[in-house]
């Protein structure tokens, strides 16, 4: 019921956004809603799953050459076939190295997906025809359930449309998950989060359980992917480096690790964050990770877990 | 001719990768800990090591201790483990996500305090390592500055086994390493060992970017670009282990000056495909252990 | 006639050059309630790991309900109906008492994968959490966080979400350790009830208290240095002062009474 709620309320907020606030400032909350949908997914690996993956910038990457490659070089606008083009490929390699990968728990699984980025990372330099080397692809602008708004601009399709595309998106996303946590499944992976061993025991084939979480997140962040493509016009190298990954798990511990809303939570604060320090000081880098840092001793459940506490606290 | 080269230049590039790397297993022996911050730590010290060995140069030095001032510089700007060590205490105990995302901060964080102190513009030494002149070897000429590098890691090395195999310090620094609670019941003084270890780690890493300063530009792009090397060669050799990392960093090394000559564009993917493979067929490492 | 539940067979278990278990041989039929004991470092614990698929064995066979189960591994075992507890009490720390014990029933009943259904609609399910929880009298704790509970509830917890599999036979790893004398014959009885109730067939317990095995035990295993060297009734046990000495070092002065 609260969650119901909760979600309800921040449905409204984006989907009032576009009327508050200019076209410049909707199409900056076009990144978060791809953000939010990626880090859904990373999300129950990392904070249900308790397994962190130093290299899932990897399958955001894959969502978004999947619609670049698709649409520049294919010649596929319709953005529904772009999308699960991109889930197939992402599901399919996330299930591939997925087998190596959970072979691992700690930090042997984060070194391990870190290496499988790198590996992308260099494949995607390597492979220019394909993907463009070191500059990537620029995305030609899809169609939206066969509607290709050619009458529009740039912005006006990106504030329009494709805004509510994504929301839309973001919104079913998260509903799926939502259930998936509250599954019998989502026990099971919390329970070998907190106890590998006892919950082999009860009967719970670990490895598998971990698996589907690792494909799930591998679909979400190419989801998200190839909706933050769209949005930034291109898909570049960059997107699948390492220092992205971590980033990526910086935002999910700035909202809350492990908490549904933590997602998007993190993808919005990063968000105004990251813009407001850059606008004040060249020094932004240095200013996130300090405070990285600080919510990581004193808040490691993140913004929504400095939220409850003051609930509490004002209960009380 | 250009095998001999190719392999001069790969067991620099190893010399220099094991002085990091080494940092980076001794700290995770000991403290458990992947310290992503080695990678700044090797940008800084040769961003120090530059500027004071220009400062020194502007002082009348002799350029012929272009290397003993390099080490000591190195060796100083090591001792900004203690402030990361200070900040990483809070989370010990905690989950070791937490522990690897802290040195992820710090790496964020060491970025604009680099750009800060020496701007955006890649540092260079000028033409240095001529000062110790070459060495002609049965037609082959070696610059005598990497080979003086190159030795400098072996004594690292064997300073490094004596240390932690021979002394009673390596004695508690094993226990530790074994079960840290255990050995506190012991008598060891654990937060002084992980004190000790760490900064002792940030040293290798700052000494091994000072030393590569004479042969190489520093720039920004370091921090993040030796992680990636840093990391296949600790996932080769196997986390932890100092032995892994002196094997690690010869293949490493190897490969790296392999495919920069012949596959340019590979350079990374062919150092991860090993990784990888390595992990198929010992899945910790050459050297390393199970997790407990 | 008494039906064979568990064999093992001659079962061999090494650490690198160090033998924790050599030829282990006996037998656990249908009703039983072993005990088994030992010094420490006897290989108690490495037992109740090779017979529950948490180690391989490296020679010797271990046969369950008639079948070899050696390489199935912990969570196809558990299926089948051999389960376990461990020593150190272990629930999970972020789950109420109610999730804790559901997902040994989820899993009973294949729902491990059911990825778009929410466990709390599953009725079956939670009625079975409800009897099993009931047993062991936690009935009116089910939506309590299970790192709130007293440590005796714990171990009831720990074991309680294992009595969802509905195992036939149970192996118990010092389910009394940690509790205080006074409470250990109320979680025994609680516990054995409990498994009764709940159809198990049979317990293993390791167990160091003398005064439980006297009086729950109905057989005595003794292992020393990895190898068995006792497998009795207690009365028999209890009466061997040379077995004793072995295996306990000495003669609990009321065990007999």
């Amino acid at each position: 019921m609260k969650t119901t709620l909760a979600f309800l309320a921040v449905l409204a907020a984006f989907a009032a956004a576009p009327f508050a606030l200019g076209p410049y400032y909707t199409t900056l909350i076009i990144p978060i809603l791809a953000y939010a949908i990626a880090l859904i997914g990373l999300n129950l690996l990392f904070g249900y799953g308790g397994l962190l993956s130093f290299g899932h910038a990897m399958f955001l990457a894959i969502g978004a050459y999947a619609s670049a490659v698709m649409g520049a070089k294919l010649g596929v606008r319709s953005f529904e076939a772009q999308l699960i083009v991109a889930m197939l490929a992402s599901g399919t390699v996330a299930g591939l190295i997925g087998l190596l990968c959970l072979r691992y728990t700690t930090i042997f699984f984060s070194m391990l997906t870190l290496a499988f980025g790198m590996i992308f990372h260099s494949f995607l330099f390597k492979f220019y025809d394909l993907t463009g080397g070191e500059s990537g692809i620029s995305v030609p602008r899809p169609s939206l359930f066969g509607a290709s708004h050619a009458g529009l601009s740039k912005t006006a399709f990106l504030v329009g449309p494709f805004y509510w595309y994504a929301l839309g998106l973001f919104a079913v996303m998260f509903l799926v998950m939502a259930l998936v946590v509250a599954s019998p499944f989502g026990l099971a992976l919390k329970a070998a989060r907190d106890n590998e061993r006892k919950t082999a025991f009860l009967g719970v084939p670990v490895f598998w359980v971990r698996y589907v979480a690792f494909v799930l997140s591998g679909i979400y962040c190419a989801v998200g992917g190839a909706v933050l493509a769209v949005s930034i016009g291109a898909a570049d190298p960059e997107l699948s480096f390492w220092t992205q990954s971590g980033n990526m798990i910086f935002i999910i511990i700035l909202g809350g690790l492990g908490q549904l809303f933590g997602p998007v939570v993190g993808a919005v604060s990063f968000t105004l964050l990251q813009d407001a320090l850059m606008a004040n000081t060249q020094y932004w880098r240095f200013a996130l990770g300090a405070i990285l840092a600080l919510i990581i001793i004193f808040a490691p459940r993140g913004i929504l877990g400095l939220i409850t506490r003051a609930l509490d606290w004002r209960r009380r | 001719m250009a095998t001999v080269d190719l392999l001069f230049a790969a067991l620099f590039n190893a010399a220099v990768l094991f002085l990091v790397t080494a940092g980076l297993q001794l700290i995770f022996g000991v403290q458990r800990i992947v310290n992503l911050t080695a990678g700044s730590l090797y940008a800084l010290g040769a961003y120090f090591g530059a500027s004071v060995f220009e400062w020194f140069s502007a002082q009348g030095g002799s350029p012929a201790l272009l290397l003993p001032v390099l080490i000591l510089s190195g060796l100083l700007a090591g001792q900004v483990g203690f402030v990361i060590e200070r900040v990483l205490r809070t989370v010990y105990g905690r989950d070791e996500a937490f522990q690897l995302l802290m040195t992820f901060a710090f790496v964020l964080m060491f970025q604009d305090v680099l750009r800060y102190v020496w701007g955006a513009q890649p540092r260079l030494l000028g033409d240095l390592p001529s000062v110790y002149g070459t060495l002609a070897v049965g037609g082959f000429t070696f610059p005598v500055y990497n080979l003086l590098v190159m030795l400098s890691a072996l004594v690292v090395a064997g300073l490094l086994y004596w240390l932690i195999e021979r002394t009673s310090l390596g004695h508690v620094v094993r226990a530790t390493a074994e079960n840290g609670r255990m050995a506190e019941a012991l008598g060891a003084n654990t937060r002084r060992i992980n004190t000790l270890v760490f900064v002792l780690g940030s040293m290798l890493g700052t000494v091994g970017g000072a030393l590569v300063i004479p042969t190489t530009a520093a720039s920004l792009e370091m921090p993040i670009a030796l992680i990636v090397e840093a990391f296949a060669v600790v996932v080769i050799g196997g986390l932890g282990s100092i032995r892994g990392a002196f094997l690690g960093a010869i293949i490493v090394g190897v490969l790296r000056a392999l495919s920069l000559t012949y596959f340019p564009e590979l350079e990374v993917m062919s150092i991860y495909l090993v990784v990888i493979v390595v992990l198929v067929v010992r899945p910790y490492g050459l050297f390393g252990k199970a997790e407990a | 006639m008494t039906e064979m539940l568990l064999r093992a067979f001659e079962v061999t278990k090494r650490y690198g050059a160090f033998t924790a278990l050599s030829g282990v041989s006996f037998d656990i039929t249908k009703g039983e309630v072993v005990a088994v004991v030992g010094p420490n470092g006897a290989g108690k614990t490495t037992l109740v790991n090779t017979l529950s698929g948490l180690f391989l064995p490296d020679e010797g066979d271990v046969i369950f309900e008639g079948r070899s189960v050696k390489g199935l591994g912990p969570s196809a075992l558990a299926l089948r109906g051999l389960a376990r507890s461990f020593q150190l009490v272990t629930v999970y720390p972020s789950f109420t008492v109610e999730e804790m014990i559901a997902v040994g029933a989820f899993a009973r009943a294949g729902e491990t994968f059911r990825l778009l259904k929410p466990a709390g609609v599953y009725r079956r399910e939670r009625d079975e959490v409800r009897e099993v929880a009931a047993a062991f009298g936690l009935a009116h704790r089910l939506t309590t966080p299970c790192a709130s509970l007293s440590q005796g509830e714990k171990k009831l917890v720990d074991i309680a979400s294992a009595l969802t599999l509905r195992p036939r036979l149970i192996l118990l790893d010092e389910p009394t350790s940690g509790i205080s004398s006074a409470d250990k014959d109320r979680i025994m009885e609680t516990l054995l009830a409990a498994a009764e109730r709940l159809g198990v067939e049979s317990l293993v317990l390791v167990e160091h208290d003398m005064e439980l095995i006297a009086r729950y035990a109905t057989r005595v295993v003794g292992l020393k240095a990895g190898s068995l060297v006792a497998d009795m009734p207690p009365d028999a046990f209890f009466r061997d002062p040379e077995v004793i000495d072995t295996l306990v070092g000495k003669v609990p002065h009321n065990a007999l009474g």
